[in-house]
């Protein structure tokens, strides 16, 4: 019903008005094209969106991707920015998987060079990155360690000889979140993850190899230092256990705390305190202390990919860390000389290049935003654009977005289809879980390229390069 | 449901305990159902093993561990309920199959447990959420939906 209220604004956007719901406080936008808006609307994505126009301090507009799907409390592909000084601030609205995010590295390799020992390379590295539930005894955190990683993220890396300062230059905030408070972190939390340093997890989580198959944007595509022909490494995952645990302590805790506000919401799970309060100031400190946390996991993955690759293929195979960005997180930015704290819940930062935050070497082109598809299908390389900040509050999307539960997908394939299926296209799989291979089959997932194109003729990113996998190792 | 300390005692002719999964485009759904709270918490509990280690359940083995959980309200208590399994899971490689609780009120839970262990941690259900959460009457006795993210 709430569906049939939405006005098409462009071929590229629905608007669903502040009236459609009487405790709206802002309109809600989807960027759909007509047929994605067509599978959007069979699931509570918009229901759900329309709740988050509920926050107070909401400002200006939600907007949902179209890679959207329907989640718990905020969809998954949602963007919510509060005001900081009288809005909320909901750990629903990041998630429990705090900075998921996706790294891209590049190689001087060509999939032509990289392809006779590629079955041992991606073999290699399924044994060196622990995947599922497995842990990482080689950089089991002490308390003391735990801590500075909360607090620097992969800046402690750095003096563990496991990251660059190259490498903290091309990391959303340089891999640190100086707002962290690692005291706000509960002994849960960190007894979760103190062992899943280096880790990739399960559920989408990946690590792919690939090649690039196409250049869209020649001049973006070199200054990222993508060539057609190369072999990149994909690396998909976050704050694994102890991210879980904030969320879980702190939607608890809000929850508790929001009638002491006056805080009224549709949806329990969206539990808020105003970012002023104790409460909320805790939160987003022990939030950016996880963020911390995802991006020193994926920037220890990183080593080991390159220890593999290095091993495998020598200089030619040491793989450049191109962009790390989070798709989970809430950050505080400035938007018409108004500070708003932007919850990206599956949706991905996606500055052009008048921001400061675009790294000097890609200043000319936009910051980097990487696109995965579905295991097996293609995955791309945007650039932010600067009108993404008027439309989408400086965001795209995070994905394909699923299409179909696990369920159905276990009940439409197994995993030794998709198994054979991939291998048939000359793609080497690891993957520890044969049902996890079945509920993450490409037939789940929408179409990546339709998602990535309402992007990028939305002017929310610009399309630089796709590419396609020839190695996974399934988390 | 009363305030007052809660052993089960089901009443004759309600519906025997059992849970289900419910499709759900991204997450895990559970259909949970008990004739008392204890007996839902219990089927809860039994489901979350299910999806971590798969069915048919090993047996328990091992001693009897005894965990309290306390919450503001029902829906409060059976989401922290999960949570504290899902913690116990992760952090301590261990996964509890046969529940015996002892006391089950509004607010409060308190539960014995034995289980397995696993060396490698199942961290296939990353927490239990608020979002959907019921706990109604049905059929003579307690039926919950509760929504897991994995």
């Amino acid at each position: 019903m709430q569906a049939l209220q939405a006005v098409k604004l462009s071929d590229w956007m629905f608007e669903i008005p502040r009236s459609a719901r009487e405790d709206m406080r802002v309109p809600a936008r989807v960027y759909a094209d007509a047929q994605l808006w067509e599978q959007i609307s069979h699931d509570k994505s918009i229901e759900q969106l329309i709740n988050v126009a509920t926050l107070p301090g909401v400002a200006g507009y939600v907007c949902a991707m179209p890679d959207v799907h329907q989640g718990y409390g905020f969809p998954v592909g949602g963007i919510a920015a509060t005001r900081v000084s009288d809005g909320v601030i909901s750990p629903g609205g990041v998630g429990y998987d705090i900075n998921c995010g996706v790294r891209l590295l590049a190689t001087d390799l060509t999939a032509e060079e990289a392809r006779p020992r590629l079955e041992t390379a991606v073999h290699d590295l399924s044994r060196t990155i622990p995947s599922g539930p497995g842990r990482n005894p080689r950089l089991s955190l002490d308390p003391p360690d735990m801590d500075r990683v909360l607090a620097e993220g992969c800046r402690y890396l750095v003096d563990r000889g496991l990251a660059t300062p190259e490498d903290l230059a091309v990391t959303e905030a340089g891999g640190c979140l100086e707002a962290a408070d690692p005291a706000a972190v509960s002994a849960k939390a960190k007894k979760r993850g103190h062992d899943q340093l280096g880790t990739i997890g399960s559920g989408n989580h990946f690590v792919e190899v690939q090649q690039v198959d196409q250049v869209f944007d020649e001049d973006a595509a070199r200054a990222f230092g993508l060539e057609r022909g190369c072999i990149t490494v994909l690396i998909h995952t976050g704050s694994r256990g102890l991210g879980h645990q904030v969320c879980t302590d702190y939607v608890r805790l809000l929850d508790e705390v929001m009638q002491r506000y006056d805080i009224r919401l549709p949806d329990r799970q969206l539990a808020s305190a105003p970012l002023r309060s104790p409460e909320g100031a805790r939160y987003f400190g022990a939030m950016c202390a996880a963020a911390n946390f995802a991006w020193a996991n994926r920037q220890a993955i990183t080593q080991s990919v390159r220890s593999v690759f290095e091993r495998m293929y020598g200089d030619a195979g040491h793989p450049r860390l191109i962009y790390d960005v989070a798709h989970n997180i809430a950050k505080i930015e400035t938007y018409d000389d108004q500070e708003l704290c932007v919850h990206r819940k599956g949706a991905t930062r996606a500055f052009g290049p008048a921001s400061a935050e675009t790294p000097n070497q890609y200043r000319a082109h936009g910051q980097p935003v990487f696109i995965p598809g579905s295991m097996g299908t293609a995955s791309y390389v945007l650039a932010g654009a600067d009108t993404s900040e008027e439309r989408s509050f400086g965001s795209c999307c995070h994905g394909a977005g699923r299409a179909m539960s696990r369920g159905a997908a276990k009940r439409a394939v197994t995993g030794a289809q998709v198994r054979r299926e991939l291998e048939g296209h000359g793609i080497v799989v690891r993957c520890a879980s044969k049902s996890g291979l079945a509920e993450e089959a490409p037939l789940a997932y929408k179409d990546v390229d339709r998602v990535v194109d309402v992007v990028h003729r939305a002017g929310l990113a610009r399309r630089v390069a796709r590419l396609i996998p020839v190695g996974v190792i399934k988390g | 449901m009363s305030e007052a300390s809660e052993r089960p005692t089901p009443t004759t002719g309600s519906a025997p305990p059992g849970h289900e999964f419910v499709d759900h485009p991204s997450e895990a759904h559970i259909l949970v159902r008990g004739r008392t709270l204890a007996e839902v918490a219990a089927e809860a509990g039994l489901a979350l093993a299910g999806l971590a280690l798969g069915e048919p359940l090993p047996r328990a083995m091992g001693p009897w561990r005894e965990v309290d959980v306390r919450s503001r309200d029902r829906i409060a208590l059976l989401v922290d309920w999960l949570n504290e399994l899902i913690y116990l899971g992760e952090s301590e490689r261990w996964i509890p199959l046969e529940f015996d609780v002892l006391e089950a009120t509004t607010t409060h839970i308190r539960a014995r447990m034995r289980g397995v262990e696993r060396p490698e941690s199942p961290s296939l259900v990353k927490a239990a959420t608020y979002h959907g959460a019921t706990l109604e009457n049905a059929g003579g006795g307690l039926e919950a939906h509760l929504l897991l993210d994995v």
